[in-house]
């Protein structure tokens, strides 16, 4: 059982929670205009099917609502250390292929990238303020993916972003999960508690 | 019956000829003698032999051969064997080596000419044949000409294919026709070698994708993209950027498709799909343009410690990133080359190259490259005759009274061995604009003055400054920031 909540920390929590939510569905915003823009430039097939793409966590979870507040949080930062990765390899691939040509989608993923790692920041701090430790991350980073062709890596690209768009989703209801006020003593689930 | 018959003489290198003949199957395994005599008396040779083939020197005209078989009775028949009954068939060539170069879809092939065979210098004709697909259709045959010389000479050519070569597998064969004017009998061209073969990627396990991978190639180009997929996969279709086109079948794991006159590609590539029952298979190729000739190159100095060379870099590659158009300026004299960063999306193409101690005269080639292409432009300048000195600076008034005023000015440069002329613009309120221009002698460090006379008093001025090289005038510098004063009162 995690210690009762302080109110302070409770209304500190649902603070964090308000704000995550709001940041995700900027995100959410932003990467399905990211994703337009990326289709068009990439000169790809919006409705093209693009396979598991290795090293993207994907959004979709079984029995959602059994999980625990913290394995919440925990799977959430995860996937968005993943994705900092993963968005920061494609906005190298694209100046390596681009250089100076399109800035404008280099700069759109840039964004979109500082918004990633601001969430994954936020999740940090949720995590602290449970006095949950944060857990490392891997040595440095994911190990390099193979060196992928120029289509696969435009393929990788509309599954990274693709992928990114369900999470934010996802990050939403997390969230709002977890700012729900606990059943009990009306405070908020400790985060261990909550169904 | 019985007899020997249909004796024939062929020759491989024009001085051993190889006879063969028939008998009839019941003598075919007993002992033959094989006897010959040419018609200038010379003794008889005989050969024994259990086949029905023997190698005898070729004669000066004609022999007389007398074959005797034996067997349950002998059976002998007399031929005579003129030059020209002997025909001529070169060996069959043996292809010593193919290799593929699959980035340039191109194969080498080496073979030896076998020429230490003949006595004398032949012309010799190669057929090349290149076959393709399972069912090895031939896709070309070349005909090759080398002269023969005593030695074994290897000879080497290549064929560049309209498709890649992991498209499907190619075979070669060879075959050689010696143009031996002096022999006279029937002259004929030799076997086939057996093919050699370049696997394609349909014929690996597990080979699949679109093929060439990611090229670069010129706008206009003709190309062919193939999809390789496994076995048991369906090809739905083959999209080349949003246009599907018609799809040939070169094996049961390899479709191409054939796009013709290709434009301009987008900046990030135009994509070639192969859409499979399950799955996508795709490249990306950009289509571009090779540089052309930088025109108007010009190269002047500002400080004499930097040549800053600008020119107009023609048509747009239409590539970008690792694959834009790079340049770099190579000074011949002193053999120092020095790579530009140029932006690809701003207009202005210009690159910096350090003042070489001791050296006036710069004999420069700007060299420009893509993967499609490159091109390059010269010119040798002496930089003491392009000077442009940058904007003075930092003008301000160092003395003045009713009608004079001096003026003190920084040049960023080391301008030590070179006149600068310089030209202040004077302007009032009551009369019109007037220049005065400044001679100024070899300068150590990089302020300057100079003093206007001849002011009216009581007279707000506004003056500002230019300057360029006195000898040599290139170009002037850009006029520098204005300073106002007002002289005293008389």
């Amino acid at each position: 059982m995690a210690a009762a909540d302080s109110p302070s920390a409770a209304l500190r929590r649902r603070d964090l929670c308000s704000r995550g939510i709001r940041l995700a569905g900027k995100m959410r915003a932003d990467v399905v205009d990211l994703l337009d823009a990326y289709v068009e430039q990439q000169g790809l097939d919006a409705s093209a099917s693009v396979a598991a793409v290795e090293g993207v966590p994907l959004a979709a979870v079984e029995r959602w609502d059994e999980q625990t507040g913290t394995q919440r949080l925990l799977e959430n930062l995860a996937a968005y250390r993943a994705f900092r990765a993963l968005l920061a390899q494609m906005l190298e691939e694209q100046r390596e292929q681009l250089g100076e040509a399109d800035a404008g989608l280099g700069r759109a993923l840039a964004a979109v990238l500082l918004q990633v790692s601001a969430f994954a920041y936020h999740l940090e701090e949720l995590l602290r303020l449970e006095s949950r430790g944060i857990p490392g991350e891997e040595g440095d980073g994911p190990p390099p993916p193979p060196r992928l062709s120029l289509f696969e890596q435009k393929l990788r690209g509309l599954g990274v972003l693709r992928e990114l768009a369900q999470w934010a989703v996802r990050s939403g209801r997390d969230l709002r999960q977890l700012a729900k006020p606990s059943p009990a003593n009306g405070a908020a689930p400790g985060l261990a508690e909550s169904p | 019956l019985g007899d020997p018959q249909n004796l024939k003489c062929v020759t491989h290198n024009l001085h051993k000829m190889l006879c063969t003949w028939d008998v009839s199957p019941r003598r075919r395994h007993g002992q033959t003698d094989f006897c010959y005599t040419t018609n200038d008396l010379t003794p008889q040779v005989c050969l024994k032999t259990k086949e029905r083939r023997v190698e005898i020197p070729i004669p000066e005209s004609s022999i007389t051969v007398t074959i005797k078989s034996s067997g349950t009775a002998f059976a002998t028949k007399e031929f005579v064997i003129h030059q020209k009954d002997i025909s001529f068939v070169p060996v069959t060539p043996h292809i010593l080596s193919l290799m593929p170069d699959f980035p340039t879809s191109t194969l080498n092939l080496k073979w030896s000419d076998n020429g230490s065979v003949f006595p004398y210098g032949l012309d010799a004709l190669w057929q090349i044949q290149i076959l393709r697909k399972e069912a090895m259709e031939v896709v070309t045959q070349v005909t090759y000409y080398s002269k023969l010389t005593h030695e074994d000479i290897i000879l080497s050519w290549n064929w560049t294919s309209d498709m890649p070569l992991e498209c499907t597998s190619h075979y070669v064969k060879i075959r050689c026709y010696i143009n031996a004017t002096q022999f006279v009998g029937p002259k004929d061209w030799s076997d086939w070698s057996p093919a050699e073969v370049i696997p394609g990627k349909d014929a690996e396990p597990g080979g699949s994708g679109v093929f060439p991978l990611d090229p670069v190639v010129a706008v206009g180009s003709d190309l062919t993209f193939c999809c390789v997929h496994e076995e048991d996969q369906r090809i739905t279709n083959m999209t080349y950027g949003s246009k599907s086109y018609t799809m040939m079948q070169l094996s049961s794991r390899s479709h191409a498709i054939r796009v013709l006159n290709a434009s301009v590609s987008n900046t990030s590539g135009t994509n070639v799909v192969c859409r499979l029952e399950h799955g996508l298979e795709g490249s990306v190729v950009f289509v571009g343009y090779a540089p052309d000739v930088p025109q108007n190159l010009s190269c002047e100095t500002p400080d004499f410690l930097i040549i800053k060379c600008t020119w107009k870099p023609g048509r747009p590659s239409g590539l970008y990133g690792e694959r834009r158009t790079k340049y770099s300026l190579f000074e011949r004299t002193s053999g120092k080359n020095v790579s530009c960063e140029v932006s690809e999306v701003n207009k202005e193409h210009v690159c910096g190259f350090p003042v070489l101690p001791d050296q006036k005269t710069y004999d420069f080639i700007l060299g420009v490259s893509n993967p499609i292409g490159q091109a390059q432009s010269s010119l040798l300048v002496d930089i003491t005759q392009r000077v442009h000195p940058r904007t003075p600076e930092k003008l301000i008034v160092t003395g003045s009274n009713s009608t004079s005023i001096q003026l003190h000015w920084f040049i960023n440069g080391s301008f030590a061995e070179t006149r600068l002329l310089c030209q202040i613009e004077i302007s009032s309120s009551n009369s019109e604009r007037k220049l005065h221009n400044v001679s100024i002698p070899w300068w150590k460090s990089s302020t300057y003055t100079a003093q206007l006379n001849a002011l009216h008093p009581d007279t707000k001025y506004r003056l500002r400054v230019r300057c360029s090289a006195a000898d040599h005038f290139w170009r002037w510098s850009d006029w520098s920031r204005g300073v106002e004063q007002t002289t005293s009162e008389a």
